[in-house]
């Protein structure tokens, strides 16, 4: 023990110089190149700064508020020849603007977050503004979405998807395609159910209103009773890559005048549609339909020609089929941008109604894409209708209209 | 009668619209493996097609595609997942 003891502090003087050396040296070498004092340019770091805050100015937030929405112009220039008893009257007009088919209607989205989206788009069309739709939607959960406000009731496809006319591949609207916005809360989904996907989309509203002539006022509805009207539709998607859908809707409710002697009438509207878009190199073909039958209970209704009380079968069919050829898969980039459309429709009024009428229709179109949602719609359209309303409503059945339209349209998304 | 079969026709019909999603999704909610595997650039091509042309990713910004997923979501009808995988690929 005592050997080991003076073995460590014996004095020796050889190894107390090394330690003092290691030490002398350690401690300059540390003062000389620890502090080294660094110079920074000042102006580098004022550059930084204002970056950082530019940086700043551009980080995204939880809420977004953008614009979108369409326009369309056009120019229609249309003939009408009436024919009754062999008798033909033959009126022409000329429109620029197109005054049916005109629309301004910005769109504007605001994102609150991530479950939050409001949608505004007021619209300026046929030489008036108005007010396409205004909701707020709620993003529950991932096969969920409540929505409400003045908004497109889910009947058909057409209205909600397709109308807009940087989408519609012609340039008017299939005849009395049906529909309705209203005031209404509203739930939707879509999911996936193995390849197959399906939507739904049910909504409570206001309801239609029962007008004068029998036919049902279907937008700017006034609430005329107590009843709501329920409108659903059921989306099924058969084919994994999506490029089939068909639909079915139905609308319900109470649509008379409380009050008045149509307070129990009930009209009850069912729709199908069907949408194909399959891509048969090097063409894409589109077809789109939908059929539609609107029926109303019985209820009389006053002749405005001597005021006394008729009635009849308020029965309404209308339906459209669409098709569209393009050669998207070409490699000539002028040929590419061009597309052609057809479309057979019908619309079928009740009879002996003031409104009768049996109307078959056929448009064609060629369309010339300026880009993915420019188009320039060159189209055609012949209507020919024959009268329904009785003699004692001041009609001539039989009176047949041969309508022809042309059209050269623009439309564009914002 | 013809307006008590009617009104059960509708009644019928409003159920089977809620009723038959509410089952099915009970049923069978899973997708399958080929749907799981499908990019943002697949199904972009898909799903936009079936109203209108496919949207070029430079139309918009990164946050305006966030914006314009929940919008075509909604109008679509699209699932979740396909709508973040869609936008994910628009905001590339």
């Amino acid at each position: 023990m005592g050997k080991i003891y003076n073995s460590v502090f014996v004095f020796q003087p050889k190894r107390f110089h090394f330690l003092l050396i290691t030490f002398i040296f350690n401690f300059c070498f540390i003062q000389t190149f620890a502090q080294q004092p660094v110079t920074v340019d000042s102006s580098l770091l004022e550059r930084i700064a204002s970056l950082e805050q530019k940086v700043n100015y551009q980080r995204l937030g939880e809420d977004h508020f953008m614009m979108v929405g369409l326009t369309t112009f056009g120019f229609v220039s249309n003939k009408t020849t009436s024919t009754f008893g062999g008798v033909s009257q033959v009126s022409k007009t000329n429109s620029l603007a197109d005054a049916s088919h005109y629309e301004f209607s910005p769109m504007f989205l605001w994102r609150h977050g991530n479950k939050f989206l409001l949608e505004f788009e007021p619209s300026f069309s046929g030489g008036q503004l108005g007010v396409n739709w205004g909701a707020i939607s709620y993003f529950a959960t991932p096969g969920l979405i409540i929505r409400g406000g003045y908004l497109v009731l889910p009947f058909g496809a057409y209205n909600k998807r397709l109308a807009a006319g940087w989408i519609n591949k012609l340039a008017s609207d299939p005849e009395g395609v049906t529909g309705a916005t209203d005031y209404a809360l509203e739930v939707e989904g879509g999911f996936q159910a193995g390849s197959m996907k399906w939507s739904y989309d049910l909504a409570i509203s206001n309801g239609m209103q029962l007008l004068a002539d029998g036919s049902l006022q279907n937008a700017g509805i006034t609430d005329n009773n107590k009843n709501r009207a329920i409108t659903g539709r059921i989306g099924w998607l058969p084919f994994s890559n999506s490029s089939l859908e068909l639909g079915f809707s139905v609308m319900t409710g109470k649509v008379g005048d409380a009050g008045s002697n149509t307070e129990n009438v009930k009209a009850n509207l069912y729709a199908l549609d069907l949408s194909l878009v399959e891509n048969i190199k090097p063409f894409q073909l589109n077809i789109k339909g939908q059929y539609s039958i609107t029926d109303i209970n019985h209820a009389d209704y006053l002749n405005p020609a001597d005021s006394s009380n008729y009635s009849f079968d308020n029965h309404t069919t209308t339906g459209y089929i669409m098709a569209a050829l393009r050669p998207m898969f070409i490699a000539n980039k002028i040929l590419k941008n061009f597309e052609l459309a057809a479309r057979f429709g019908n619309y079928t009024t009740p009879a002996n109604s003031l409104r009768g009428t049996k109307d078959n229709s056929f448009a064609v179109g060629l369309d010339y894409w300026v880009n993915w949602r420019t188009v320039v719609k060159f189209s055609y359209e012949a209507i020919k209708g024959t009268n329904t309303i009785s003699a004692n409503l001041g009609g001539t059945p039989g009176a047949v209209t041969q309508s022809n339209s042309m059209y050269l349209q623009f439309s564009i998304q914002l | 009668m013809k307006i008590l079969h009617k009104t059960k026709l509708s009644l019928l019909t409003i159920i089977a619209i809620v009723i038959a999603p509410a089952l099915m999704m009970m049923n069978s909610c899973v997708e399958s493996q080929k749907i799981a595997a499908k990019s943002g650039a697949q199904l972009w091509a898909e799903n936009c097609q079936r109203c209108h042309n496919t949207p070029s990713p430079s139309t918009f910004s990164p946050e305006k595609w966030e914006t314009i997923g929940l919008h075509m979501q909604s109008r679509a009808l699209l699932t979740e997942k396909e709508k973040d995988k869609i936008v994910d690929f628009l905001k590339q």
